[in-house]
């Protein structure tokens, strides 16, 4: 530890009178304050110098990185100024933060382009009291009272590794828990021999592939059962899975790191990530809408969705998709949209049951009922059908030859027959060997099928010599097998309801659909549909992503200029070609974990050992995967199995979830969840129930390599670089002094449990993997190398680099550790990619013509085989291939019971430009613009329920009647808010604003060795309703949640308001 | 459109600001008089009477900065650095004709603002007219510049220079949304300078209302003369007031007026009304103002209204502009398109 006790400034007394384990003491901390005192100091004297007064546009005080106060992940220049971050600019490299951005080879050390600022939001702005936040915390926290309770002590960082790696009766002194046992991770950690992993892994596949049965499995592996989770059940894993990794923010970089400490050291195969919170249901609809058919099975779909090419485009419908305010945009698509509108290009429509600041400028704002996006899209795509306003050459392509043949860049099934099924209901494709043989129009059997003229065509989709070309709409019967077109299956699906009848679903007029549906076939390609959350966080997200993208495909805009963008990045691992340093291959002893994920995701139940009918326990997802809202409450039914332990980093899980207060019952709860550790930067609003809290590194004290969104047209790939010395404790991990975070975390329990690839020989032969730098550097490199490598940094970029990072202490910045870590081959193209803050490609290059360089360009499924072939475990039903409109349900498919007159508002939620959910109430600057949230209201509702702008109210549900938040230990608080009058709503609907009301990250009063912390009150203004949010009446300790694509339910909940008394 | 012109367009600040006076004066006669000479000084009309010895220097001090000035300072920096170290030497002919910027850079409007500012420091400030122009079709109202604008000139609690104002206009379901930023006009007759009792604000040869925190003594009448509420007082509050520990930024002196000021009670700036001033000491160096580089709308333009190659040349000239209660005589600097 360094101890090193800098002499307190006489101008920040205040923190040294408190605890110097959460605020004060941090060596780095209080050189930051001296130096900004010795600054003024000087200023005062007259002893700055005065020829270049303005010190913020020098290159060597602007270190260029990327932002993360929200996850859109802007370039930005952090300037500073004697090791102080005084100033947050965008970086003009970067396509995110201007528009067009600058050419790559400008130099950093030319001070004209210094001085060129890009644009950034206020969050980014904020991002300095990110850093300098007073409720920081510096030295491993460890709870010395219930879970919740608030009280802590801080504890060298080697007694928390040894505490954790070795267990016991770690919280003897916490009233209740005297003779409590914690099984440390190094007892977790049961298989770590490759071979034997691998030889159970193979064996518990054979076992649900129905090849060796549970009794042969017990008998081939009599010597270590005890390894397993349950013997009965091998399908389940080793123990090993009984630690759960669960991230709620977590980019490139980072992510492998906990890949290769959590699945390639420890073993675990719970590995899970937070995407269904987010919009879970955007990703895996697309992910089914880009599977490709290889050797007779659908794999390499991406979890990934296209945005609309804000820059080119002519229309846009913006559906749940708040450009202006959230949405991965502000910064880098709110100039091409402002732009748009002041040139005359660009119109737009936003579909939001609030108007907000995209909708108050819209050419139409359609303020459809929340619930009702599959009907508009359905209903649109009835109206384009019907008025033949397809782009059919575009769609009657069945392969990537006849792609070709008529210039497009991708190809899509519609014309590819499905097979129905006696209800009615489509199942599988039409292949050559359905039919008789003497009709089969290929010898291959495993080809689709089109027809065209009357006749069967055989389909290879990824043939580049025959192009094949189908009818689009086909309703036949082939050899006695009914089938129908992708195509007419969607048609079919969007007559469920004629015009009037999908606009009364919907709420809106028949016109708005038409004018909609009119508008967006009027622009060629140069029209989109961008969905965001408002479209998929609802109990029938996917397919209401899957209409949505259907629409784009009907004008055919994917990888257009104008239409629809899907990301690209340079790949940081290292696995593509001419890339030096495939990190997770370099790794000695790898483990490869196998089993049930707690979580159930890409998994089938009907295939597991638990099968036993339906409905399942609780719900399995074959086709999703990072369900964040089914890690705590599966420990907490302990389904499939009981956990031992739980790391959580940077994640807010009971705060940011829908029904999130249900999770403080498990949280609190040491027998489901027996061992907490949380990684974070203050005590936030799940830390505050873990046993210990590691500090972590503000994203300005560490590495990551952000990726990309589908609004950026360019190929990139941002890094996050330290631009300060860490302000928290360092600690020494293999003989290397580094800071606190979560990197230091893993390297001390893989070297305390001698786990494979850390250490002197991490890397194998030699090199050593003893600091984290050892691992990123080798990222960038891998970054620099992509595709053709960037150039070589000039001696004038290099004594940039080195100088604007004079400030950083050796533990942090080395440039010695740094060169070593890459190779000299590789620096100087690293010292270029850092002083940039990524690679980004070259404007020019984007375009080609009329589309994109980096255009989507495989085949993409209107009806997804897929899916379709998968069950719902609660139901037993079979997932939908295509859009198809459903009420609101729960998880065993009914509709909920509460009625209109008990409940009368739908509850929504939105995202504000001055805040993110969990994190940014640390920004006062943000705060003195919007101090607390409200509850929206449209004037007609407010009128008749005679309420006002100003008054204090509880939302109330069925499922929390009461309207609280029960925070365990922390005590009760009402999910009470101040009522705000808008015409921009739609009547019957209220929202508030995510981000306030909060118990976490400052926001409460705490007690750490002794000492009362004094909570913020500021920091707690406001309300957070997700506690209200429907919980599922099966579930019971879940909100609701869509069945397929696995997002957690914000928009479909009931609420009535009660004047708070 | 006539509703910006009009007084309820033009609301209080809806931050959360401590109270600031509510005390409204009315506008003299005098200030509506075209060219303003007699009541709007700039600072080399060396006011009458003992100056004192503060005043004396700070005169010395903006003479000084007038020489200074006639190049922007982020070309000097570079010299600086290149002096410092002759291995990182700048290529000289780079810093005087810059970075080659291809055509579809240079249409960007940050870079092609930039130059025309580089341009125009080029000349004697007094041939400089810098005006701002904010496309209210672009103004998302999302709060950047309010923010920027915080950071660049440390601004404590209290203290904001340009609030963002948003209105709903219209009823149900036809409605819409404006976003008014509102800096400082930078008026070419600005009522708050004849009214200040020590002379503590002026208007420079260039346009910018520039203050004196030395010589301002905090009486905040010229808070009450601007008919934009742009001038707020600073009570010397901190944001992280209350908390456990005070910050570095907050201890970090800021450039403006081309000095260090630190937030320090008792000491200037704390205790004096604070304004927007474009930026001016970013202007000196040879950059555009915070809240025109930091808005993602590209909404906010700055320029030299002198040069009619001008970006804000070109947008002044349109027929959408306005300026707010131009009835007032007041010469805004400020014009906003819409």
């Amino acid at each position: 530890m360094n101890e090193t006790q800098a002499k307190p400034s006489n101008l920040s007394r205040r923190q040294f009178l408190k605890s110097s384990a959460l605020v004060g003491g941090c060596a780095a901390l209080a050189t930051a304050c001296q130096r900004a005192e010795d600054l003024a100091s000087r200023a005062e004297a007259g002893t700055l110098p005065s020829g270049d007064f303005y010190d913020l546009a020098r290159p060597e005080n602007i270190i260029y990185t990327t932002c993360m106060n929200c996850n859109t992940g802007c370039g930005i220049k952090a300037k500073i100024v004697d090791g102080v971050m005084i100033k947050i600019d965008g970086n003009p490299y970067s396509p995110w933060t201007m528009t067009p951005h600058l050419r790559y080879r400008h130099s950093p050390a030319d001070p004209v382009i210094a001085a060129l600022d890009g644009a950034i939001c206020p969050k980014g702005q904020a991002g300095i009291q990110t850093l300098y936040d007073p409720y920081r915390i510096r030295k491993v926290l460890k709870r010395i009272g219930k879970r919740g309770e608030g009280k802590w002590k801080s504890i060298p960082f080697e007694q928390a590794i040894s505490e954790i790696v070795d267990g016991g009766k770690l919280f003897a002194d916490v009233p209740g828990e005297e003779s409590r046992e914690v099984e440390g991770l190094d007892r977790i950690c049961a298989v770590r021999d490759p071979a034997l992993m691998s030889r159970l892994r193979a064996d518990a596949a054979r076992v649900t592939a129905g090849d060796m049965t549970v009794v042969a499995f017990k008998e081939a592996h009599r010597d270590h059962l005890h390894l397993l989770i349950d013997p009965e059940h091998p399908d389940l894993g080793p123990r090993n899975n009984q630690l759960v990794f669960n991230w709620g923010r977590m980019k490139a970089g980072r992510s492998q790191f906990v890949q290769r400490f959590i699945s390639d050291s420890f073993g675990t195969i719970n590995r899970i990530g937070h995407t269904t919170v987010c919009q879970g249901s955007l990703y895996f609809a697309c992910r089914a809408m880009s599977e490709q058919y290889v050797n007779g099975e659908w794999t390499g779909g991406r979890k990934f969705y296209w945005q609309a090419d804000l820059r080119n485009a002519e229309f846009v419908i913006f559906a749940g998709s708040n450009a202006f305010e959230g949405g991965y945009g502000p910064p880098l698509r709110t100039p091409k949209i402002t732009t748009g509108l002041t040139e005359r290009r660009l119109k737009f429509a936003v579909v939001d049951p609030r108007m907000g600041k995209l909708g108050g400028r819209a050419w139409k704002w359609v303020p459809a009922k929340p619930g009702s996006e599959t009907a508009l899209a359905l209903a649109m795509i009835r109206w384009i059908i019907e008025n033949e306003r397809c782009d059919e050459r575009y769609l009657s392509a069945a392969n990537k030859a006849a792609s070709d043949a008529i210039g497009e860049p991708n190809w899509s099934n519609a014309t590819w027959l499905v097979k129905v099924g006696a209800d009615g209901e489509p199942g599988d494709f039409l292949r050559v060997g359905d039919l008789p043989e003497e009709q089969r129009p290929s010898g291959e059997t495993d080809r689709f099928l089109v027809l065209r003229e009357g006749r069967l065509h055989a389909v290879n989709p990824d043939d580049t010599e025959n192009p094949i070309t189908g009818e689009l709409l086909v309703d036949t019967t082939v050899d006695g097998i009914p089938v129908k077109s992708s195509m007419q299956l969607l048609y079919e699906s969007s007559c469920e309801h004629d015009l009037e009848g999908w606009a009364e679903i919907c709420g809106i007029r028949t016109r708005d659909i038409i004018d909609l549906a009119r508008e967006f076939t009027s622009h060629g390609k140069k029209a989109a549909a961008d969905v965001h959350r408002g479209v998929s966080q609802h109990t029938n997200g996917y397919l209401a992503v899957a209409a949505w993208m259907s629409l784009n495909m009907l004008v055919g805009n994917f990888g257009w200029k104008g239409g629809m963008i899907e990301s690209s990045t340079f790949n940081a691992t290292g696995t593509g070609a001419g890339q030096p340093y495939p990190v997770n291959n370099m790794h000695p002893g790898k483990l490869n974990p196998f089993g049930i994920p707690i979580i159930r995701d890409r998994v089938e139940y009907e295939k597991s050992t638990l099968f036993e009918g339906y409905p399942s326990k609780r719900p399995w997802y074959p086709i999703a995967d990072s369900i964040y809202q089914e890690v705590i409450p599966s420990a907490g039914d302990a389904y499939p199995y009981s956990i031992k332990a739980l790391i959580l980093y940077m994640g807010a899980p009971n705060y940011a979830l829908p029904a999130g207060n249900e999770l403080n019952k498990i949280l609190s709860d040491t027998k489901k969840i027996p061992l907490f550790i949380s990684n974070d930067i203050t005590i936030g609003a799940t830390s505050a129930y873990a046993d210990y809290i590691f500090p972590d590194g503000t994203y300005f004290e560490r590495w990551e390599f952000h990726g990309s969104h589908g609004s950026v047209a360019q190929k990139v790939q941002p890094v996050r670089t330290p631009v300060v010395t860490p302000l928290v404790e360092t600690c020494r991990v293999f003989g290397e002094e580094m800071s606190l975070s979560l990197e230091s975390m893993m390297m001390g329990f893989a070297e305390k449990m001698q786990l494979s690839g850390f250490g002197p020989d991490g890397f194998g032969n030699g090199m050593p993997f003893t600091h984290p730098d050892h691992y990123y550097l080798k990222m960038v490199a891998n970054i620099a190398a992509d595709g053709s490598p960037v150039p070589d940094a000039g001696e004038r970029e290099e004594a940039v680099f080195r100088s604007s990072r004079r400030h950083i202490a050796a533990n942090t910045f080395d440039e010695t550790r740094w060169r070593e870590a890459v190779g000299e081959e590789w620096w100087k193209k690293v010292v270029y990619v850092l002083n940039r803050g990524g690679r980004f490609q070259d404007y020019p290059d984007t375009y080609r013509g009329e589309q994109l360089t980096n255009a989507y360009a495989r085949l993409v499924n209107l009806y997804c085989e897929k899916t379709a072939r998968f069950r719902n475990s609660m139901t037993g039903k079979r997932y939908d291939g295509i859009p198809r409109h459903y009420p609101v349900l729960d998880s065993l498919g009914q509709p909920l019971p509460e009625s209109e007159e008990e409940y009368p508002l739908l509850l929504s939620t939105y995202r504000q430009s001055v805040q993110t959910k969990s994190r940014t109430n640390s920004a006062y600057w943000l705060l003195a613009v919007v101090p607390e949230n409200a509850i929206l209201m449209n004037r007609l509702t407010a009128e008749s329920s005679r309420l006002k702008t100003g008054d204090e109210v509880i939302i109330k549900s069925a499922s929390n009647p009461d309207g609280v938040w029960d925070l365990g230990e922390l005590g009760m608080r009402e999910v009470k808010g101040k009522i705000k009058v808008v015409e921009g709503m739609r009547p019957g609907v209220v929202t508030f604003s995510l981000g306030f009301g909060q118990w976490g990250n400052g926001a409460r009063d705490m007690s750490v060795d002794g000492d009362t912390i004094r909570g913020d009150e500021r920091r707690g203004r406001g309300i957070n309703a997700n506690a209200v949010m429907r919980v599922d009446p099966f579930l019971k300790n879940t909100a609701l949640s869509d069945p397929i694509g696995a997002s957690v339910v914000f928009y479909d909940t009931r609420v009535r308001l009660e004047r708070a008394g | 459109m006539d509703n910006l012109t009009e007084e309820p367009s033009i609301p209080e600040p809806k931050v959360a600001y401590p109270a600031m006076s509510g005390a409204r004066a009315s506008t003299p006669e005098a200030l509506l008089k075209s060219g303003g000479a007699e009541s709007c000084r700039t600072r080399d009309e060396s006011p009458g009477g003992d100056p004192g010895r503060k005043q004396f220097l700070a005169g010395i001090a903006a003479l000084v900065g007038l020489g200074a000035l006639s190049m922007p300072s982020l070309v000097r920096a570079g010299m600086a650095a290149a002096a410092e170290d002759s291995a990182d030497a700048p290529d000289a002919s780079l810093l005087r004709d810059g970075p080659r910027f291809d055509e579809d850079e240079a249409e960007n409007i940050i870079v092609r603002m930039q130059k025309e500012l580089q341009t125009a420091m080029r000349k004697p400030i007094e041939q400089r007219k810098w005006v701002m122009v904010i496309d209210l079709r672009k103004c998302t109202g999302c709060g950047a510049c309010t923010i920027s604008c915080i950071a660049e000139n440390h601004l404590p609690a209290g203290v904001v220079y340009r609030p963002v104002m948003e209105e709903e206009l219209g009823t149900y379901p036809n409605v819409s949304i404006r976003s008014t930023p509102r800096p400082c006009m930078q008026c070419e007759t600005a009522p708050c300078v004849p009214v200040c009792p020590v002379r503590a604000t002026w208007i420079r040869p260039d346009g910018i209302v520039d203050m004196d925190y030395d010589q301002c003594i905090g009486c905040r009448y010229c808070m009450t003369a601007c008919p934009y509420h742009a001038r707020t007082f600073d009570f010397g509050y901190d944001y992280s007031e209350g908390t456990p520990a005070r910050q570095p930024y907050e201890e970090v002196p800021n450039y403006e007026y081309n000095k260090r000021w630190q937030q320090r009670k008792g000491r200037s700036p704390v205790g004096n009304v604070r304004k927007c001033h474009f930026c001016s000491h970013k202007i000196d160096a040879g950059m555009l103002p915070s809240c025109v580089t930091t808005c993602i709308g590209y909404a906010t333009y700055f320029g030299d209204a002198n040069d009619p190659e001008s970006l804000v040349s070109e947008l002044i000239s349109r027929s959408n502009k306005i300026r707010l209660k131009e009835e007032m005589g007041t010469r805004p600097r400020v014009f906003y398109l819409i």
